[in-house]
């Protein structure tokens, strides 16, 4: 009440001065639209570099249909439904299976040694668990696969291997970002009387974000499924490899028949990722 | 008394669910064990060739060939490098362009036909996350030719299931009553837009592209393996001609890129949100 009659009062003594409304201000107005316009000027000058042929790109939509109507429309059924195949897709399923429970293992030490709450060095440790979960993370699931070929040879071992640094980087940054986000009244609790780093670990820690984990858990198997699907182009074993064949084959009909596998299995563990991740939700 | 036998049935109760919890977890456990000693068998035992791999020693050995940096290659990066972040950022931002429609057919409180136009966004944002970037390139690459436009239509591609997912949940958490406030002084359904729902939307979508950006060059620095130039081509050369510190020269600087591309992506974000 007091408030609205102050506002009328003084509206009614001051009149608005007549200027226009503007969201940014002068000194930071000039550094938006400068980012803009910078923006612009690389993006302009990428196209130049790359040589990117632009009356191409706006043609190709027509391209791209007929490629897909001419070449790839029905898709062969009969060939994914063969044996052979189906039992790809079984191998790809281990494979993404192992590559997330091994990558899991290993990216909950270095979550807790990348945390920079809990890390038992902040100096030595921290970095070190940092740099190796980021170069997990930076190198391309296929150049792990290609790697491990080189150095093992051709087979789905190369492919758990490559799914196992894959999940190492992407279950580690999110383990540590949660141990970074918990409370720390019961780590302070457990210290006072006396706790070692690892019982501290264990009953101030670890029941804070057991229900994370186990989220990020199933969403990491998701992940390495759909990475999975593709480590055999590069002959670390599974459907990719399927696939690879049938591209160099030309057979259009078998490849997009292979594609729409992808998708539907993609579709099914997405759908179990969410409904499992629901039931651990609920379960807290 | 009544109390007490309350209470006492509540601890029978609670002491029954844990028991059948723990019974649910120890099956869910066996099953785990059961089915990683099955795809252990399957998978590495199995399908291994164990003769080729020979003893640790010579697993060593290959490894070791790794080691070092081909310091004469390192000149011969800028180019490549330069060439795919560009491809990075012009996938992201045509990405952005593409996501658009999808953004609006993709949040159930704007979309014009819920019906229709929502499973025709939610599908494309599933096609685009779930077939991974080198099948695009390889599609791309039979549709417009060898190049770095393959490369930057897979990485758009792949790009908007990510972005437009992220942004049509925001939009769906949005706070209605900026909206009702401009309309209520009389703004277009355009002023609308740039003034009540932008502000809401773009830091977490400016958040997101940047992330995505991040990753994007994470992906387009291996699309070279597919004919769509860049880090990967470089990459594919020196392995194709058995220059393994050329190979480990070449991940460094994919390593430096990637770090340089979080760097960025830091500070953008801390400006911007």
């Amino acid at each position: 009440m007091a408030v609205s009659t102050a506002t009328q009062a003084s509206s009614d003594t001051k009149p608005a001065p007549p200027r226009e409304w503007r969201r940014f201000k002068f000194p930071e107005s000039l550094y938006r639209w400068g980012g803009v316009l910078l923006a612009l000027v690389f993006v302009s000058y990428s196209i130049i570099y790359l040589n990117i042929p632009l009356d191409r790109f706006f043609n190709m939509f027509g391209r791209v249909g007929q490629l897909v109507a001419d070449r790839y429309y029905p898709p062969e059924i009969d060939y994914v439904l063969e044996p052979d195949y189906l039992a790809s897709v079984f191998d790809t399923i281990q494979m993404s299976y192992l590559g997330a429970l091994f990558g899991m293992l290993m990216a909950v030490p270095l979550g807790w040694f990348g945390s920079y709450n809990m890390t038992p060095s902040r100096r030595f440790v921290y970095p070190v668990a940092r740099l190796v979960t980021m170069s997990a993370r930076a190198v391309h699931e296929t150049i792990w696969a290609i790697l491990f070929v080189t150095i093992l040879g051709f087979g789905m071992m190369a492919g758990v291997l490559a799914l196992t640094m894959f999940c190492i980087g992407f279950a580690g940054k999110l383990f540590a970002e949660e141990i970074e986000a918990i409370d720390m009244g019961p780590v302070e609790a457990l210290r006072a009387t006396g706790a070692s780093e690892l019982n501290v670990m264990a009953y101030a820690v670890f029941p804070q974000v057991r229900v994370a984990f186990t989220g990020i858990g199933i969403y990491t198997w998701d992940v390495a499924f759909r990475a999975a699907t593709v480590v055999g182009f590069f002959g670390a074993g599974g459907m990719g490899w399927y696939l690879k064949r049938n591209i160099l084959q030309i057979e259009t009909y078998r490849v997009s028949a292979i594609l729409v596998s992808i998708i539907v299995l993609v579709l099914i563990a997405e759908g179990i990722s969410a409904w499992a991740r629901a039931r651990v939700a609920k379960a807290k | 008394m009544a109390t007490a036998q309350a209470t006492a049935d509540q601890v029978e109760r609670i002491i029954a669910a844990r028991s059948k919890t723990k019974i649910v977890r120890l099956l869910i456990f066996v099953v785990v064990l059961a089915l990683v000693f099955l795809s252990v068998k399957t998978t590495i035992v199995d399908d291994t060739d164990w003769a080729r791999i020979g003893s640790v020693w010579n697993v060593l050995e290959s490894i070791g060939q790794f080691i070092g940096i081909n310091w004469s290659l390192v000149p011969n990066l800028w180019q490549p490098a330069l060439e795919t972040i560009m491809v990075a950022t012009l996938g992201t931002l045509l990405g952005v362009v593409v996501c658009i429609p999808a953004i609006w057919f993709g949040a159930l409180n704007i979309t014009p036909f819920a019906p229709i136009t929502y499973p025709i966004a939610r599908l494309m944002m599933t096609l685009s996350r779930s077939i991974h970037e080198i099948v695009w390139a390889l599609f791309f690459v039979a549709a417009v030719g060898l190049g770095a436009l393959a490369g930057v239509l897979a990485i758009a591609v792949r790009s908007v299931g990510f972005i437009a997912k992220m942004t049509a949940e925001a939009i769906e958490d949005l706070d209605p009553r900026p909206v009702e406030a401009i309309r209520a002084v009389g703004g277009s359904e355009f002023q609308v837009f740039i003034y009540a729902i932008l502000p809401q939307v773009l830091p977490v979508m400016v958040g997101v592209i940047v992330f995505e950006w991040e990753i994007n060059i994470r992906r387009s620095s291996i699309l070279g393996l597919v004919g769509a130039g860049g880090l990967g081509l470089v990459f594919f050369r020196q392995l194709n001609t058995f220059n393994y510190p050329g190979v480990t020269t070449v991940i460094l600087a994919i390593l430096v890129l990637i770090l340089f591309g979080e760097m960025v992506s830091y500070y953008v974000r801390k400006a911007i949100i």
